[in-house]
Formats: structure tokens, C-alpha cells, sequence
């Protein structure tokens, strides 16, 4: 039963759990599987990132070939239509520094990645280390 | 027009210092809006260098482990520090401006003899010198460098007998530039295998200049005045000394293993008898049984300390103190010249035409990049040549190719 869990998720490609959706298992009993990531909009943009690395390098020679005044127009025409043609995800403009803990897209703080009532949160219990609360 | 002579090695990663005089990248301090092409290094990539690119800095200059060693030895550019940049530069100007930062940075007298040989010539005379000087040097160079390099105290004769093709194209003073050169070259060596080893020596110079703590507390026990004590009676008697005196003597002693040899135990022979057991492939079973033993042993931690160790044994967690070239071990085995040199690979490529000249400013930003591995470099460059092989036909339209 786990066995079967298991091998339907590594077979998702990026290997990860995916939050609390149903599988069938060979039995035909519906199964809950618990992910890691707070929602769906999270892994999403795990995705996006992942991708960005991967194309990362080839986005850079792309890029190199296209805002050129050397090379032939042609030619940076050409390199134009590929990079169109690369996923769309691939882009790492269309990555948002989400909050780690609770996934929100604004009021994060690059610094801790940590949204903002998080960040006061964690602050106020003492668990950010040097962060004291401002006074002057 | 800027003065720009071609750079070679610039970045002291991990310990590459430029290797010559005429190599260094030297702009007017007013001049510096307009940098060349790549003097930005790529953030992606592992170091991060906090306020690097600004447009006036120098992105050499900043905060590795040998920030502090080759300030000295990569003199006349990338010793140069920010906070010296700027308050030079409201001061004086131009040339002036320049020349005194040379001037107070510790270099030897050919450079400054040289920079200010350099500042009375006319300016534009100077790139047109080294185009050729460089060409012979680095063919030389790459001629000289098909094979493995000596290792070790002494430099490999290839280097030597570069250095002296250099010198000899210099215009001044022929055999001091060499001298100059191998003694950087020789700087250098010795700064990368300081670098392998760790510094384990020159801690002392290091503390030299750290006060001497004294252990306060170590006679005061002793002294008369404390082994009063006050009693009832109002007699007051001394602190009993007992046992303390005969461990003073053993305590005193800055460590264990320094006292005379009791002969009482033989010293143990058995260590040569253990000789390396050939162990074949380890089998599945093998690792599985070595994995449950591990599982047995290994105990949940009882404290945040445990835990940190443990997701250090993971890698989770970075090594203390922060290493900043931890994984990248190998890296620093590779010559500098094998980052810099970059030519000899672009001979795939058309000799002339905008095909070359971009591959020349691609090379040129390579050789300048200190975060990328030569693995990576070569990677970059043979998707180029891929690239332009494929779009041979375009490139033939345009009488690019």
C-alpha cells in the first residue's frame, strides 16, 4: 500500500508530495497523500524555480546572442523566436519570493523569507536570532 | 577614450594574482563610468558579494579569506581598496588621483618607476604596445602549458621562460620586470599552498599583536591574605592546604605529555602489522548492514548541539567557520592560467568577422568571471559553437559566418 503511494508520487518528476490530494491505491481505496508545501500556489512556484535553473544557462547564451550590436540581425531574430519558444516557466521573472511559512506573496522580507506577521511572530517568542524589538 | 590595457588574472579567489604588469586593468578613477563590457561578475553564482557592482568599484577587491594576503601581492589594481577609492578621489584628479593610490600601495619600484613612465607617455600609445606583447606572451603561454606543471617551492620552466618573453617585450628594464615577475609568480605559488594548507603557520603572526591574558586566578588561593579565615571565635585560622600543594607541580605543567618517560609499558608495535585489506565492490547486502548499524548507534539527539552536528554530518548545515570555497576543493588545483587563457579554444571558430569579434568579448568576460569553473567556461563556449554551427545558413546570408 505505502509501496504504491510511494512509486505514484516519484513518478510526478520533480518528486514531491503533493498537498493532500487522493490516490487510488491497486486496491481501489481512495488515499490521502500529505505534501510539504503550505498550497498549491507554493509548489507552483517551486516549479517555476526549478525550471529557471535548469534553463538558467541556456536563457543567458540566449540572451547574449540577442542584445548584441555585433551579430547580424538575422540572426538575433532568429534567437528572438527560441527564447520565445523556451517554456514559459523557465523565466525567472515570473518567480515570487513567497513567504516559506505560510505562502504569502506580499509583506515578505527577502532577508528571512518570512512574511511579515510571521516574521513578528517569531520575533516576539525569541526564536529570530539578533532581532529585538526598535526602540529610539 | 579610455586607457585600458588587456587584464589578465585579476580576481584572488583563490589565490591567482595577475600575473604581469601590463596586464592589469587600469581606468582613469573619472573615467569609470564607462567599464568595460564584464567587469560585473555574475551574482547567480556562488560567492555573494554584498554591494559589489557599483560602478566606481572594483568587484576584486572584497571579502574572501585572502582578501588579506593578496592585497599585497595583486599591488596595482585589486589591492586597491574602496574606502581608499573614495577619499582619494574628491581630493585630486585624474592622473594625479592614480598615480597616488599607486604610489602608496606597497609595490615594488619597477611598477611605480613604470606607471609613471606610462603617465608621461602619451596615453594612447600605451594599448597599441600590448596587443603584441600579449600575443607572443600568451601564445607562448598556451604553447608552454599543454602539459602538467610542476609542482611545489619551484616555478615549472614554462612559466619562467613566459615570464622572460614578457619581460623582454617590455620597453624599460628588461631584467627587473623579469625579476619582478617571477617573484610574483613565486608570491603566488606560495599563497595558493599557504591556501591548501590551511595557514597553519602564520597564526603567530596573526596574535602578534594580541595582548597577553594572564590567568588571574592562579596564586591568589595562595597568598596569605585569602588563607585567613574568619571563624566563631574570632580567632580566624589558615585556608587548609592540604592536598592542593602536591598537584601545583603537575598542574603547572602546559600540558600532559611533557614530563620524563616512566619506561613502564612496552610502546606498542602493532601498527605495521595491519595491512590494508583489498574489499571488493560492497555488496547491497553490505551497505544495508552497515546502514542498520548505523541506524542502532546513531541516537536521537538529546540537545540542540547533537542536532547541529547531525545536520552538519548531513550537510544541511555549512561548516563553521564559514568556508567560502567549501565544495569547490578541486577548483583550486587548477592553474590560474587555465581560467585566463581561454584563446587556444577558439579555434572552431572563423578568424574573422562579428562571429569572432563576439566570441573574443565572450572569452574576455570568461577570463574576468572568478565564480564560474573552467568546466563551466568550456561548457559556455562549446554551446557557442554548436550554436553558430547550426545557424551556419543564416549566418552565410548575412556574410556573417
Amino acid at each position: 500500500m505505502a509501496a504504491s503511494v510511494l512509486a505514484r508520487l516519484v513518478k510526478s518528476g520533480f518528486e514531491f508530495l503533493q498537498t493532500s490530494f487522493r490516490t487510488t491505491s491497486q486496491a481501489g481505496n481512495v488515499e490521502q497523500v500529505r505534501g510539504y508545501y503550505v498550497n498549491w500556489r507554493m509548489l507552483r512556484d517551486v516549479k517555476r524555480r526549478q525550471m529557471a535553473f535548469e534553463y538558467a544557462n541556456d536563457r543567458l547564451r540566449m540572451n547574449a546572442i540577442r542584445k548584441n550590436t555585433i551579430l547580424p540581425k538575422e540572426l538575433q531574430e532568429i534567437a528572438d523566436k527560441e527564447i520565445a519558444a523556451f517554456p514559459r516557466d523557465s523565466c525567472p521573472v515570473r518567480i515570487r519570493n513567497r513567504c516559506v511559512m505560510t505562502s504569502r506573496p506580499r509583506g515578505v522580507k527577502r532577508r528571512w523569507r518570512l512574511s511579515r506577521i510571521v516574521f513578528r511572530h517569531l520575533a516576539d517568542h525569541n526564536q529570530m536570532s539578533g532581532i529585538q524589538r526598535a526602540m529610539w | 577614450m579610455y586607457r585600458r590595457i588587456i587584464l589578465l588574472a585579476t580576481r584572488n579567489r583563490s589565490g591567482i594574482s595577475p600575473i604581469a604588469e601590463h596586464s592589469i586593468n587600469i581606468t582613469n578613477q573619472q573615467e569609470t563610468k564607462r567599464t568595460s563590457v564584464s567587469t560585473c561578475p555574475n551574482r547567480q553564482r556562488m560567492h555573494y558579494n554584498k554591494g559589489v557592482c557599483a560602478p566606481n568599484n572594483r568587484p576584486f577587491s572584497t571579502s574572501t579569506a585572502l582578501s588579506k594576503e593578496n592585497e599585497e601581492s595583486s599591488a596595482p589594481k585589486t589591492g586597491v581598496t574602496e574606502a581608499k577609492v573614495k577619499e582619494e578621489e574628491p581630493r585630486k584628479s585624474g592622473k594625479e588621483n592614480l598615480l597616488d593610490l599607486l604610489s602608496a600601495m606597497k609595490v615594488g619600484v619597477t611598477t611605480k618607476k613604470k606607471f609613471q613612465a606610462l603617465k608621461s607617455q602619451k596615453s594612447k600609445e600605451q594599448p597599441r604596445v600590448h596587443p603584441e606583447s600579449m600575443e607572443s606572451a600568451t601564445s607562448m603561454f598556451q604553447k608552454a602549458t599543454t602539459e602538467q606543471q610542476a609542482q611545489k617551492e619551484s616555478l615549472s620552466p614554462e612559466l619562467v621562460a613566459a615570464a622572460s618573453a614578457v619581460a623582454s617585450s617590455m620597453p624599460f628594464k628588461k631584467s627587473q620586470t623579469e625579476s619582478e615577475l617571477l617573484q610574483q609568480l613565486r608570491k603566488h605559488e606560495s599563497d595558493t599552498e599557504v591556501h591548501k594548507k590551511g595557514e597553519t603557520n602564520n597564526i603567530g603572526n596573526i596574535i602578534a599583536d594580541m595582548k597577553v591574558g594572564k590567568h588571574p586566578n592562579a596564586r591568589s588561593p595562595n597568598r596569605p591574605a585569602n588563607q585567613i579565615r574568619f571563624d566563631d571565635d574570632g580567632r580566624g585560622y589558615t585556608h587548609d592546604r592540604g592536598v592542593v600543594n602536591e598537584f601545583d607541580a603537575v598542574r603547572r605543567r602546559k600540558s600532559l605529555f611533557t614530563g620524563k618517560r616512566l619506561n613502564i609499558f612496552p610502546s606498542t608495535t602493532d601498527t605495521t602489522e595491519t595491512e590494508p585489506k583489498e574489499v571488493s565492490v560492497p555488496s547491497l547486502w553490505d551497505i544495508e548492514l552497515a546502514g542498520q548499524i548505523a541506524a542502532v548507534i546513531k541516537h536521537l539527539p538529546r540537545n540542540g548541539f547533537e542536532e547541529m552536528i547531525q545536520w552538519t554530518k548531513d550537510g544541511k548545515l555549512w561548516q563553521y567557520p564559514i568556508n567560502n570555497e567549501a565544495g569547490l576543493e578541486e577548483e583550486s588545483d587548477v592553474p590560474f592560467h587555465e581560467h585566463v587563457f581561454l584563446d587556444s579554444h577558439l579555434e572552431d571558430f572563423p578568424k574573422q568577422g562579428p562571429v569572432r569579434h563576439f566570441m573574443e568579448l565572450v572569452i574576455n568576460g570568461l577570463s574576468k568571471n572568478p565564480y564560474l569553473t573552467v568546466k563551466q567556461k568550456m561548457e559556455h563556449i562549446e554551446w557557442f559553437r554548436e550554436y553558430f554551427q547550426q545557424k551556419e545558413e543564416v549566418l552565410k546570408e548575412s556574410e556573417a559566418y
